[in-house]
C-alpha cells in the first residue's frame, strides 16, 4: 500500500501520544517509562509516530516540501514497532508502523534519498548484504564446517547466518553453534554458504521495497530449487523477513528461530545440560523475534461502517499487536540452564525497549544507535544483572559497541553461547 | 506572519540550535491535533506555530517569555499537547514543547505529595508513588497526560476523584513563569518553607489562572508543582498479566472492583448519595458507558479475549450473555474498593451491600467474574486505556458534562443529554451507540457531591459527512444545554464558534462579570497579550 | 462627617448606623498589639444587598471600610481600623442560615452566623460542620473558613477552603458575585429547584474568585454567604488519648493514621492547652496541668449514619493494633482528663469564657504552616526563645493541627499572660515578635499574615507582593476594603 492509502490511519490518529510510551499498563517507574527511542533523541513531537502521521498527512496534503529536516524525520527512526503496540492496545484501525515505512518508501520513490542509506543500497546491489563487504567473503564462517551445500544439494532445513554474522567474525561462532546444534539433533540442514544473499528485510525497513522484493524473490527460489521446507535462522532481522514479509510473496517455508529450535530440543530431550553457568542475566527481546515475530495472516476485505460510523472490517482484519511473537522459548530455553538466574527488565515483550540498531539507523545516525543501546543496558543494569542476552546479532553487536565506547563491564552473549556453554 | 531572523536568533541563543525549529515539517506535526476538524473546517492541523521549541529550564521558559514580550509575539506551552487547546488558535504563535522538563524532583513519603516539572505523565508518577504506598489522582483523560497540565491548567476530575479529588484540589505550590515572565511562587514555596502549601501568604495567587476550567495554556507557563498525594494500599508494583490488550491485574485481597447497577435513574442518584454520605469507594467511575449504552458490553469483551477486536462487535452483540450484560449494565457505574487493612474492606462491602439493598441496585454479575473484575481494576486504577474514546469511530467528541448534584444529573441534565445525542444517532452521521452515551465521575471532587455526564459522540475524522454530522449534534447539544442553563462540555471549545455566538452567550451567561474580571486579570497579568485565547478576555469590559 | 452617616442611614436605617462613643471603641482594638485606632461609624447592614451599596457609596466617597463578622474577643488586629475615618461594616445582623440541605449535606450561611446557632440546627438535619478547635463564642462561622482557620478533621479537607465552597462576595468594587457552583446556574431558588446544591467551590470559569477572599482581611470584599460542606452527625462519638512525653514519639503513628485516614477529629495537644481547654479556672488548670501527660494526641473515632458500631468498632481496634507496633498506647481516659470531657469540649457549642483567656486573662497566639514532622524543631526552638525572653516553657500552650489529610500541619503557640500586668505584657511583645522571626527564618510559614507577620512575609516575597497588589487593582482598584493591612 503507498502513503496515500494510509489517509484514513493519519486523519483517526487522536494524538494521544500513546505511542511515546510503553503500555501505560505497564509502566513501573518514571525511568523506564518511554516506548519510542527516536521522540526521545530527537525531541520535536515530528520524532514520534503521531507525529509522523502528521508530517505524512502534511506532505499529502500539499503543505510542505521535501527537506532534509523531513528525512531525518523520517529516517531518524528504528521502525522498532513500539509505537505500533502501544497504540493498538487500545486502537483496532490504526497502523502506525505501516504509515512509517510508507512514508519511506514515498521518499525513496521519490528520489529523496539520505546519502548514508545510498552507499548500503548500492553495495547490497553489488555484494548481497548489507555490510559494506564483499560477496567473496561471505560464507567464512561455515570453513571446515561438514554441512549441506545447498547450492549443490537438497536438505529439508536451511539455516541462513544472515548478513551480520556473516561477515562479524566475533558472531561467526553463533552460526557454527547452531549448525552444529542442528546437525547433532540429526536435522537434515544445509547452507547457502557463499551464496547466500541478504534477506532484504533491512531494505525493505528503509524504504527499498524494490530491493527487497528482489531478494526475497531469490532466496525463495534458491530455497525451492534446493527442496528446502523449513528455514531457520539466527537472525532476529531476517527472522521477520522471512516469516512476516516472504509470504506476502507467495513463500510457504515454515520459520523458525534458533531459539525456537533449541527450545524444541530441550522439550525433546534431545538437549542436556551437564555444567552450571552461575550467573545473573537479562533477556532482551529483538523487535524482530517479539513484537514483530507474528506470522504473517493474509487477509483480503473492504472497511465498512455498522452503527452509523462504527469501522470494522469485513472479513474480520487479523491485527499484529505483538502479543504472539517469541517471548516464552528464550525464557524457557534460559531458565532451563542450570545456575541460571533470569531477572527481567521492566520493558520486556511486546514494550521491550529497542536496541538501536534497526531501521538503518545504525548505517545513518550511529550516535542515535548508541544512545538507544545504552538506554537498554541502563535498564539491564538496573535489574542487577550481569549479563545481557539476546537472540539477534544487530542488538548484541549494538550493546557490544555500546559497552566498549563506555567501559562498561556488563557482558552481552547471545543465547545459543549460553546454551552451547552448558552442553 | 514569519518570525523575523532577529527573533529566532534570540530565541535560538536561549534553547540553542538543537531545541529550535522552524522546520514547516516540524511545525506541522504540532498543528495536527485531535478534533481540529471540528474549529478548522475540517482540516486535521490547527494554525501552523511559528516556531516549535523544547525548553530545559525554568529559566528558558522565563527568557523565552521575556523575549515574546519585547517583540510581542504570542506563546502557547504545552506539556504533552493532547487536544486543539494545546496547540496555537491563531498564526504569529510560538509552540513551546516542555517535554525536557521531566523529572519528579521530590516525593516526600510522609507528608503525601511529589514535585513534578511539566513532562510527567500521571503514570510516572503514580509507579513512582506505589513504591512507597501512595498514588496520584489521575485525570479522566488517562495515565498519559501531564500531571501539572491537570493541576494547573486543564479541568480536573477523574475516576479516583472522589477519593484522590479534583486536580486542582491536589495543587500545592507552584512555580508559575507568568506572561511578563515573572516567576511567581505560590503559598509555602514564595516564602522559602518548601511545597507543601498552596495558599497564601494572605489570599490565595494560585485563583487567578485556575478555577474549574484552567488557564490552557493562555496565561503563562507553570513550569514546576507540588501535588498531594493519597493513599495506595495495594502492592508496590501492580502485577500486569495477559497478552495484549487484555491486560488485566489480579486483584489484591482487599481490593473489589464492581459495576453496579440501579432500577431506576433515582435510585441512581439515590446511590451516589448514599455512597458519598458512607464514604466508602477509592474509585468510583462510570467508565466503559462512554462506549454507549448499546455498545460497551460488546467492545470490552476486546479486553478480555485478546483474538477478539472491534470487528467481533456484530457477532458478540448477538451473544445471549452480551444481551444480558446489555440489559443488566443499564443505569450502571463502576466502584472500586480498597481497603487500607481486612476489617476495612469487609466493613466497606458490608455498607455497599445495605447500599445496594436500600437503593434496589445490584452487582452486574458478568462484571463480577474474575476476568471482568482484573480488567476493571487494571482500567481504573491505572486509566491506561483512555485511548478507548477514539476506538468506535476513529474518534469522540464530549458534549455537556454541567456540573452539579446527583439529582440535577438524573432529572435535568440526563434528559437533555439523551434526547440531543438519541436525535442525532437516527441520521447515521455519527455512530449510534445509545443515547445513553455518558461517561463521568462519581464525583469530580473529594469526598462526593459534584458530578456531571459527559455524553460521547462517536464519530470518523475521515469522513467529511461524519465530520458534519458531529458539528451539527456539537451546535444543538451546545444550544440545549444553553437553554436549560447550562454551559457546554468539549464541544464548545472544540468547534469554531462565531464571535456573535460568542458574544451571545457570554451575555446571556448567568454572571457575564466574570468575563469583565477575566479581561481585567488579562490586561494585568498579560499586558502585551502574548498569551492565546485560552484564557477568556473579551472585547468588551461592561456589560 | 455627618453627611456619611446621612448617606448610610438612607441605606441600612438609622438603628444601624452607630456614632456612639462606647460602641465605637469596642472597635478601636482587639486582643492583638495592634495600634488601636478608632473607627468613625459602625454600620450594621441587614442583607447583600444594603452590603453592596455601602461598598458602592464607599468607593464614591472614599471611605475605607473595615467588614466584622464576629463578636468581641477579637484577637489578631484585622478588624482594627488601620486608616482614620474607617467605617466598621459589622455583619452581625446576617444571622441568616439560609438553608440547609441534608441530602447534599450542604448549608449556606451568612458572615453572621456563629457555631452556637448552626450546630443545633444541623444536628435537626443530622448534620454537623467540623469547627475549628473550641471557637470563641461569638466567632463567625464564615470567618472562621475565610481565614484557614484549621479544622479538627483532616481527612474531610481535600483542600485548603474545606469545607468552604461556593460564596457570594461584595468585591471591593463593589460588584457583586456568586463564586463556584453558585456562579454558573441561575438564582439560588432557580439553582435549587434544578437540584443543584453549591457543592463546589471551584470557578466559574478560569478564576477561582473564593481564594482572593480567603485569609484576606476583609481587603478584597465582603463575603455575604457562603455554603459548607457538612459531616453527617454522628450516632456513635468515641475519643482517644494517645500520651507521650515527647511529641517525637507520637509522630510515625500519626503519620500511619494520616495514611491510613483513619479517625475524625484528629490534634497533638500539649498539656498546657488542654488543661486550658477543660480546667476549671485559673487554679484548676494549673493543676490539671500537672497532672496531665505533657503531650496528646486526640483522636476522636465517628460512627455516623451507616453501620456506625461497626464503622467504629474496626477502626478502634485497627487504631490499636497500629498503637501497639509503635509501642503506644490508646486509652480513652488519662490522668487529669477523661473522654467523654474532652469530646464534649471539642464538639459542643463553645462557653465563655474563651478557652485561651481563662488561665491568664490574655493570650497571644504565633501560628503558621509546616509539615507535622517538623514541629518538633519548632518546638525547641520556641522553648528556647521562652526562656532567652524570661517566659516560662511550661506556660506555654501548643496545638498541633494536621491539615489537608496529612499534607500540611497547623502549629500553633498560645502564650498566656497577664494583660493588665506591664512587665508581663512587654516580655510577651518581645517573645511575640521574636519568636515570629526566628520561627519565620526557621521556615514556618505564615500564610495568614497577621500584623507584624504581614510585613515578615510580603517582605520576603517580593514576587506575591507585586502580584496581591494587581489582584487589589482588579477587585478593589480604590482600596476602600481595609486598607493598611497585609501589604495594600
Amino acid at each position: 500500500m503507498a502513503l496515500e492509502d494510509y489517509r484514513a490511519v493519519m486523519e483517526r490518529c487522536a494524538r494521544g501520544s500513546f505511542c511515546k510510551w510503553i503500555p501505560l499498563a505497564h509502566i513501573k517507574s518514571w525511568r523506564f517509562a518511554k516506548g519510542c527511542p527516536s521522540i526521545e533523541y530527537g525531541g520535536f513531537h515530528s520524532y514520534s509516530a503521531t507525529g509522523r502521521l502528521a508530517v505524512s498527512l502534511s506532505l499529502l496534503e500539499g503543505r510542505i516540501n521535501y527537506t532534509d529536516e523531513l528525512l531525518k524525520i523520517a529516517y531518524k527512526c528504528q521502525v522498532c514497532g513500539a509505537c505500533d503496540v502501544s497504540c493498538k492496545v487500545c486502537r483496532d484501525v490504526m497502523e502506525t508502523l505501516e504509515v512509517i515505512r510508507a512514508l519511506r518508501v514515498k521518499l525513496v520513490e521519490d528520489g529523496q534519498l539520505l546519502p548514508e542509506h545510498m552507499y548500503v543500497i548500492e553495495n547490497l546491489r553489488k555484494e548481497d548484504n548489507m555490510m559494506m563487504k564483499s560477496k567473496a567473503e561471505r560464507g567464512k564462517w561455515a570453513e571446515g564446517l561438514d554441512v549441506k551445500d545447498l547450492t549443490k544439494e537438497s536438505a529439508e532445513v536451511v539455516f541462513h547466518a544472515g548478513c551480520h554474522i556473516s561477515f562479524d567474525e566475533d558472531q561467526w561462532k553463533l552460526a557454527r553453534a547452531a549448525v552444529n546444534l542442528l546437525k547433532n539433533a540429526g536435522i537434515d540442514v544445509g547452507i547457502m554458504g557463499k551464496d547466500e544473499a541478504c534477506c532484504g528485510g533491512k531494505a525493505y525497513d528503509m524504504g527499498y521495497r524494490g530491493e527487497f522484493t528482489k531478494y526475497a524473490q531469490n532466496n525463495i527460489e534458491a530455497w525451492n530449487r534446493a527442496g528446502v521446507k523449513i528455514v531457520v535462522t539466527s537472525c532476529s532481522d531476517g527472522y521477520f523477513a522471512f516469516n512476516r514479509l516472504y509470504p506476502q510473496l507467495g513463500s510457504r517455508f515454515e520459520v523458525l528461530h534458533t531459539v525456537e529450535f533449541i527450545h524444541r530440543l530441550i522439550k525433546k530431550g534431545k538437549i542436556k545440560f551437564s555444567k552450571t553457568i552461575p550467573m545473573r542475566v537479562t533477556y532482551h527481546d529483538p523487535c524482530h523475534l517479539g513484537r514483530m515475530g507474528e506470522p504473517y495472516i493474509p487477509w483480503e476485505g473492504i472497511e465498512k461502517k455498522i452503527r452509523g460510523q462504527i469501522i470494522v472490517h469485513e472479513p474480520s482484519k487479523p491485527i499484529m499487536r505483538g502479543g504472539n511473537g517469541i517471548y516464552k522459548q528464550p525464557r524457557e530455553v534460559l531458565r532451563s540452564i542450570p545456575g541460571l538466574e533470569l531477572i527481567e527488565m521492566e520493558r520486556v515483550k511486546e514494550y521491550s525497549w529497542c536496541c538501536g540498531a534497526g531501521g538503518g539507523v545504525k548505517e545513518a545516525y550511529p550516535d542515535f544507535s548508541l544512545w538507544t543501546a545504552k538506554e537498554r543496558l541502563e535498564e539491564a543494569k538496573a535489574t542487577g544483572a550481569e549479563a545481557i542476552v539476546s537472540a539477534c546479532p544487530w542488538c548484541e553487536r549494538n550493546f557490544i559497541d555500546t559497552s566498549n565506547g563506555n567501559g562498561e563491564r556488563m557482558k552481552i552473549y547471545d543465547i545459543i553461547e549460553l546454551v552451547q556453554q552448558a552442553i | 506572519m514569519t518570525l523575523s531572523r532577529e527573533v529566532y536568533q534570540a530565541l535560538e541563543d536561549i534553547v540553542g540550535p538543537d531545541n529550535i525549529s522552524d522546520d514547516p515539517a516540524t511545525l506541522d506535526s504540532y498543528a495536527f491535533q485531535w478534533v481540529a476538524e471540528l474549529s478548522q473546517r475540517g482540516s486535521k492541523f490547527m494554525p501552523r506555530p511559528e516556531a516549535a521549541l523544547l525548553p530545559g529550564s525554568t529559566e528558558e521558559v522565563q527568557a523565552i517569555v521575556r523575549t515574546c514580550n519585547r517583540y510581542k509575539i504570542k506563546c502557547k506551552a504545552f506539556s504533552t499537547g493532547w487536544g486543539p487547546y494545546a496547540a496555537p488558535k491563531t498564526d504569529g504563535v510560538i509552540q513551546l514543547d516542555l517535554r525536557r522538563m521531566d523529572r519528579i524532583l521530590e516525593i516526600d513519603e510522609k507528608n503525601m505529595f511529589a514535585v513534578v516539572e511539566p513532562y510527567v505523565i500521571g503514570g510516572q508518577l503514580q509507579a513512582e508513588a506505589m513504591k512507597v504506598g501512595l498514588n496520584t489522582h489521575i485525570i479522566g483523560a488517562g495515565s498519559s497526560c501531564s500531571v501539572i497540565a491537570a493541576c494547573t491548567s486543564f479541568l480536573g476530575p477523574g475516576p479516583d476523584s472522589i477519593y484522590m479529588g479534583h486536580s486542582s484540589e491536589n495543587l500545592l505550590a507552584m512555580e508559575w513563569v507568568m506572561p511578563t515572565g515573572d516567576i511567581l511562587r505560590t503559598g509555602s514555596l514564595g516564602s522559602g518553607a518548601g511545597w507543601f502549601c498552596g495558599e497564601g501568604p494572605g489570599p490565595s495567587l494560585r485563583g487567578i489562572a485556575r478555577g474549574r476550567r484552567g488557564a490552557w495554556g493562555g496565561l503563562g507557563v507553570f513550569t514546576k508543582c507540588a501535588v498531594k498525594l493519597s493513599p495506595w494500599p495495594g502492592p508496590a508494583v501492580m502485577p500486569v498479566e495477559g497478552v495484549i490488550p487484555a491486560y488485566n491485574s489480579p486483584l489484591p485481597e482487599n481490593f473489589r472492583a464492581y459495576t453496579l447497577a440501579f432500577p431506576t435513574w433515582e435510585s441512581y442518584a439515590d446511590a451516589y448519595n448514599k455512597i458519598y454520605d458512607a464514604e466508602i469507594g477509592y474509585i468510583a467511575h462510570r467508565q466503559f458507558n462512554l462506549l454507549g449504552e448499546e455498545v460497551w458490553p460488546a467492545y470490552i469483551m476486546r479486553f478480555i479475549d485478546p483474538t477478539k477486536t472491534t470487528d467481533d462487535l456484530e457477532e458478540l452483540l448477538r451473544l445471549p450473555e452480551i444481551q444480558k450484560l446489555k440489559v443488566e449494565g443499564r443505569r450502571s457505574f463502576q466502584l472500586v474498593l480498597a481497603g487500607v487493612t481486612p476489617r476495612d474492606i469487609e466493613y466497606q462491602k458490608k455498607a455497599l451491600n445495605e447500599i445496594l439493598v436500600e437503593t434496589g441496585g445490584r452487582i452486574v454479575s458478568k462484571m463480577a467474574e474474575p476476568a471482568m473484575e482484573r480488567f476493571t481494576l487494571l482500567y481504573l486504577i491505572k486509566m491506561c486505556f483512555k485511548e478507548i474514546n477514539m476506538g468506535l469511530a476513529g474518534t469522540y467528541i464530549g458534549t455537556f458534562a454541567q456540573h452539579g448534584t446527583p439529582d440535577f444529573l438524573v432529572s435535568h441534565l440526563r434528559p437533555a443529554a439523551e434526547e440531543a445525542l438519541g436525535r442525532h444517532q437516527r441520521k447515521g452521521l455519527i455512530a449510534d451507540t445509545g443515547a445513553d452515551s455518558m461517561m463521568a465521575a462519581v464525583s469530580g471532587i473529594g469526598g462526593g457531591g459534584d458530578c456531571t455526564f459527559e455524553q460521547f459522540c462517536h464519530y470518523d475524522p475521515h469522513n467529511k459527512e461524519s465530520v458534519r454530522g458531529a458539528l451539527a449534534y456539537c451546535a444543538d447539544a451546545a444550544r440545549a444545554a444553553r437553554e436549560r442553563g447550562m454551559h457546554g462540555g468539549l464541544e464548545d471549545i472544540a468547534r469554531e464558534i462565531s464571535k456573535e455566538e460568542l458574544e451571545e452567550s457570554r451575555r446571556h451567561a448567568p454572571q457575564p462579570i466574570i468575563y469583565a474580571f477575566q479581561r481585567k486579570i488579562k490586561e494585568a497579568f498579560d499586558p502585551n497579550d502574548i498569551g492565546d485565547g485560552s484564557y477568556i478576555a473579551t472585547e468588551e469590559v461592561k456589560y | 462627617m455627618g453627611e456619611k452617616k446621612d448617606d448610610l442611614i438612607k441605606i441600612v436605617g438609622a438603628e444601624n448606623v452607630m456614632d456612639a462613643p462606647e460602641i465605637l471603641e469596642t472597635y478601636s482594638s482587639d486582643q492583638s498589639f495592634a495600634r488601636p485606632m478608632t473607627p468613625r461609624l459602625v454600620v450594621k447592614p441587614k442583607d447583600s444587598d444594603e452590603v453592596q451599596r455601602i461598598v458602592k457609596w464607599a468607593n464614591q466617597t472614599g471611605t475605607p471600610l473595615v467588614p466584622v463578622s464576629s463578636g468581641s474577643p477579637r484577637f489578631h488586629g484585622d478588624t482594627v481600623p488601620s486608616m482614620p475615618g474607617s467605617v466598621i461594616v459589622d455583619l452581625g445582623r446576617m444571622k441568616r442560615i439560609i438553608r440547609i440541605d441534608r441530602r447534599n449535606r450542604m448549608a449556606i450561611v451568612e458572615p453572621g452566623v456563629t457555631y452556637s446557632q448552626l450546630e443545633p440546627e444541623l444536628a435537626k438535619e443530622d448534620l454537623r460542620l467540623s469547627m475549628p478547635l473550641v471557637p470563641r463564642i461569638s466567632k463567625s462561622v464564615l470567618a472562621s473558613l475565610l481565614e484557614r482557620e484549621p479544622r479538627l478533621i483532616p481527612k474531610y479537607q481535600w483542600q485548603m477552603p474545606d469545607p468552604l465552597r461556593s460564596t457570594e462576595v461584595v468585591w471591593g468594587n463593589g460588584e457583586i458575585l456568586k463564586t463556584g457552583d453558585a456562579g454558573t446556574f441561575g438564582r439560588l431558588e432557580e439553582q435549587w429547584k434544578e437540584h443543584l446544591a453549591q457543592v463546589s467551590g471551584l470557578g466559574p470559569l478560569q478564576v477561582d474568585y473564593y481564594r482572593f477572599t480567603l485569609a484576606a482581611q476583609g481587603t478584597m470584599g465582603i463575603v455575604t454567604w457562603g455554603a459548607v460542606r457538612c459531616e453527617i452527625l454522628p450516632q456513635i462519638h468515641k475519643l482517644f488519648f494517645v500520651p507521650a512525653e515527647r511529641l517525637d514519639d507520637l509522630l510515625g503513628f500519626a503519620y500511619r493514621l494520616l495514611r491510613f485516614r483513619y479517625g475524625d477529629e484528629f490534634l497533638f495537644l500539649n498539656n498546657s492547652n488542654l488543661a486550658s481547654i477543660i480546667g476549671e479556672g485559673p487554679e484548676g488548670i494549673m493543676t490539671l496541668k500537672e497532672e496531665l501527660p505533657q503531650w496528646v494526641l486526640i483522636l476522636g473515632l465517628a460512627g455516623r449514619d451507616r453501620l456506625p458500631r461497626e464503622k467504629v468498632e474496626f477502626q478502634e481496634k485497627d487504631m490499636i493494633d497500629i498503637a501497639q507496633q509503635f509501642g503506644l498506647k490508646f486509652e480513652s481516659t488519662i490522668p487529669g482528663a477523661r473522654d467523654r470531657v474532652v469530646l464534649e469540649a471539642l464538639l459542643t457549642p463553645p462557653k465563655e469564657p474563651y478557652w485561651k483567656l481563662r488561665y491568664k486573662g490574655g493570650c497571644q497566639d504565633i501560628f503558621f504552616l509546616t509539615t507535622l514532622d517538623k514541629t518538633p524543631e519548632f518546638v525547641k526552638t520556641m522553648y528556647s526563645l521562652s526562656q532567652t525572653w524570661g517566659y516560662s516553657p511550661s506556660e506555654i500552650g501548643i496545638y498541633i493541627q494536621p491539615m489537608i489529610q496529612g499534607v500540611a500541619c497547623h502549629c500553633e503557640f498560645d502564650l498566656p499572660y497577664d494583660p493588665i500586668n506591664k512587665k508581663e505584657v512587654t516580655k510577651i511583645q518581645r517573645l511575640f515578635t521574636e519568636g515570629s522571626k526566628a520561627l519565620m527564618k526557621q521556615g514556618a510559614f505564615f500564610s495568614r499574615p497577621y500584623g507584624i507577620w504581614a510585613d515578615m512575609v510580603y517582605n520576603g516575597d517580593a514576587q506575591t507582593t507585586i502580584t496581591l497588589k494587581k489582584v487589589k487593582d482588579i477587585f478593589d482598584p480604590n482600596n476602600v476594603m481595609n486598607p493598611g493591612k497585609l501589604c495594600f
